[in-house]
């Protein structure tokens, strides 16, 4: 007869090996996965009383319900409109920064370089207010331009150190190889240059339109109650509101950008994007 | 659409060429300085003279520290914000330890949903744990299948000044999670074994040779955490009480419901102040580092 010791079961030696790690695997999902999928399961419940685990009726009754909402129709053009021009501004501003950053020699370029990191040494929330004090008085408050400057404002860390880095890292020999077979310096840029920044680039724009489309201080203070974003709208729907159903849902629709970050989330993750700007 | 902006300078030592670099980073410096320093720098100066004689005076903030909602605020403010760091660190700590020393798929695991809540807005967050810890929410469904007398003793911390706390860690995590993910990264494999090696145990290892490395991730993560948390308006307004109010509640409120931008103004003053403490010793590390990788 074969004595069977405790740690020659596969699942005992798995849980030895790995056990701390499911450990953590099983207080995140309970602390981090299952409160969103609390929103999920709200969005498409049309019934869900305690204390059933599921929401006993189905259905998609309050997507029509919620979206033909007058507030909501007003507000989600703007949260596009709003994202869609901050990430184009923002571009436009801090690309040519950046490359300058990276490739060109100044004086005072560490100093400048590095207000942008020092802007994370304000509470985003305060600042705001005392920028209002100031839009009060070029009458900026409750306009889309305010917001729109405001936004901006929030973007420019992650536009001026993403990119730059981006530029830094291309290597030179391979431009001057460029120059050296005839191409114009234009040329060089458009197809050495450019696409070795590329990847970078691109998460510097998607994480800037993903944060503006739910950037929320701002818009509160400088856009409310003028110029509404789908974030400011949901204040008073999860605060005052007996159907659950309406918050759940914008949170989907606030969060249908945020799929395609989690798509990129590896490589994000990898290109170190994910922690730019904070001076780590 | 930027590329013949962006051109390399000819290596020239023309003026236009010493000028270019600053036209070119003249507009992000110029929003920083005017929309982010200019401001504050102004704020504050202004809650520090008289607004008719234009002399120096304390008045503002002898007001915000003679009514007592405001101290309130103030104290239960930093109270939230040292409490929800607390909490972060106990959490953050030893994941970040798991996370830089197995690499198994469990732990992969772990990591992604480690980082879920930075894909999160705000707002969302906020609904997702109010849906969750409130009374009757799906938290307490859970415990009712275990045991209905359990529920019945759920205390939720929904409007109740843990609900900011446990709002802000969550939100918190997977940015915490990185920097120190980043600071355990410099770690080398080696230094450890050959610390092993000399019979040094876990206990060593971790005071001398893990703890002293991750200082300065530990210093940012602090710092930044801080500012975030004692400036939070989302999470507090949507979880917490409604008295008392976090100064970023507060601030709002006086803005926007009472109208007193005034008031609202000394009150972000006395946040950027509180928030300057840490803020400098973020500013000193982060250029510190700078210099020093040139």
């Amino acid at each position: 007869m074969t004595t069977v010791t405790i740690t020659s079961i596969p699942f005992i030696r798995f849980f030895r090996r790995e056990g701390i790690g499911i450990l953590w695997l099983i207080g995140l999902i309970f602390g981090i996965v299952l409160p969103i999928l609390t929103v999920l399961l709200w969005a498409f419940a049309i019934k869900w009383r305690y204390p059933s685990v599921l929401p006993t009726e189905w259905g998609l009754d309050f997507w029509m319900e919620t979206l033909s909402r007058a507030d909501i129709r007003r507000a989600l053009p703007n949260s596009i409109a709003l994202s869609v021009l901050v990430t184009v501004l923002s571009a436009v501003i801090c690309l040519p920064a950046s490359f300058a950053f990276a490739r060109l020699q100044f004086r005072g370029k560490q100093g400048l370089l590095l207000s942008f990191l020092f802007t994370n040494a304000f509470p985003r929330f305060g600042l705001y207010i005392a920028i209002a004090v100031i839009f009060f008085r070029f009458k900026l408050v409750g306009t889309f331009a305010g917001v729109v400057v405001i936004q901006l404002l929030n973007t420019l860390l992650l536009m001026i150190w993403i990119p730059t880095a981006a530029f830094q890292g291309v290597d030179r020999a391979l431009e001057e190889a460029g120059l050296d077979v005839g191409a114009s310096p234009l040329q060089v840029f458009i197809q050495i240059t450019l696409p070795m920044v590329f990847p970078a680039l691109f998460a510097a724009l998607l994480l800037t339109f993903v944060n503006t489309f739910y950037e929320t201080y701002g818009a509160l203070l400088i856009g409310a109650p003028n110029v509404l974003t789908i974030p400011v709208i949901m204040f008073p729907l999860i605060n005052n509101q007996p159907i659950p159903q309406f918050g759940a849902i914008l949170s989907l629709v606030l969060f249908a950008p945020s799929v395609v970050l989690l798509l990129f989330a590896n490589r994000l993750l990898r290109g170190g994007y994910l922690t730019a700007g904070f001076g780590v | 659409m930027t590329a013949s902006q962006t051109e390399p300078a000819p290596h020239s030592k023309s003026r236009f060429s010493t000028v270019l670099p600053y036209l070119l980073v003249a507009p992000p410096i110029l929003m920083v300085f005017g929309l982010i320093f200019f401001p504050a720098l102004q704020s504050t100066l202004r809650t520090l003279t008289d607004a008719e004689t234009g002399a120096f005076s304390l008045a503002r903030y002898e007001m915000f520290f003679a009514d007592k909602t405001s101290v309130t605020s103030l104290i239960f403010t930093i109270q939230i914000a040292l409490e929800s760091l607390l909490g972060l660190f106990v959490i953050c700590f030893p994941l970040a330890l798991y996370l830089r020393f197995n690499t198994s798929r469990i732990a992969t695991g772990v990591q992604m949903i480690s980082l879920l809540p930075m894909f999160v807005p705000g707002i969302m967050s906020a609904y997702a744990l109010i849906r969750f810890v409130r009374g009757r929410g799906l938290f307490e469904t859970l415990i009712y299948q275990v045991s209905p007398l359990l529920a019945d003793a759920y205390y939720s911390p929904y409007v109740k000044p843990e609900g900011i706390v446990i709002g802000l860690i969550w939100e918190a995590i997977p940015f915490t999670v990185l920097i120190l993910l980043a600071g355990l990264r410099q770690l080398d494999n080696g230094l450890i074994e050959s610390a092993q090696d000399i019979g040094a145990n876990r206990w060593y290892i971790f005071t001398r040779i893990i703890l002293p490395l991750m200082r300065r991730s530990i210093l940012i993560a602090f710092c930044l955490n801080f500012i975030s948390m004692f400036g939070a308006y989302t999470i507090p307004y949507l979880l917490g009480p409604a008295a008392p109010q976090t100064m970023g509640v507060l601030m709002q409120r006086t803005l926007q419901d009472y109208q007193q931008p005034l008031e609202a103004e000394t009150q972000a003053v006395i946040t950027f102040l509180i928030c300057s403490l840490v803020g400098l010793v973020y500013v000193q590390s982060v250029s510190g580092e700078r210099v020093r990788k040139g």
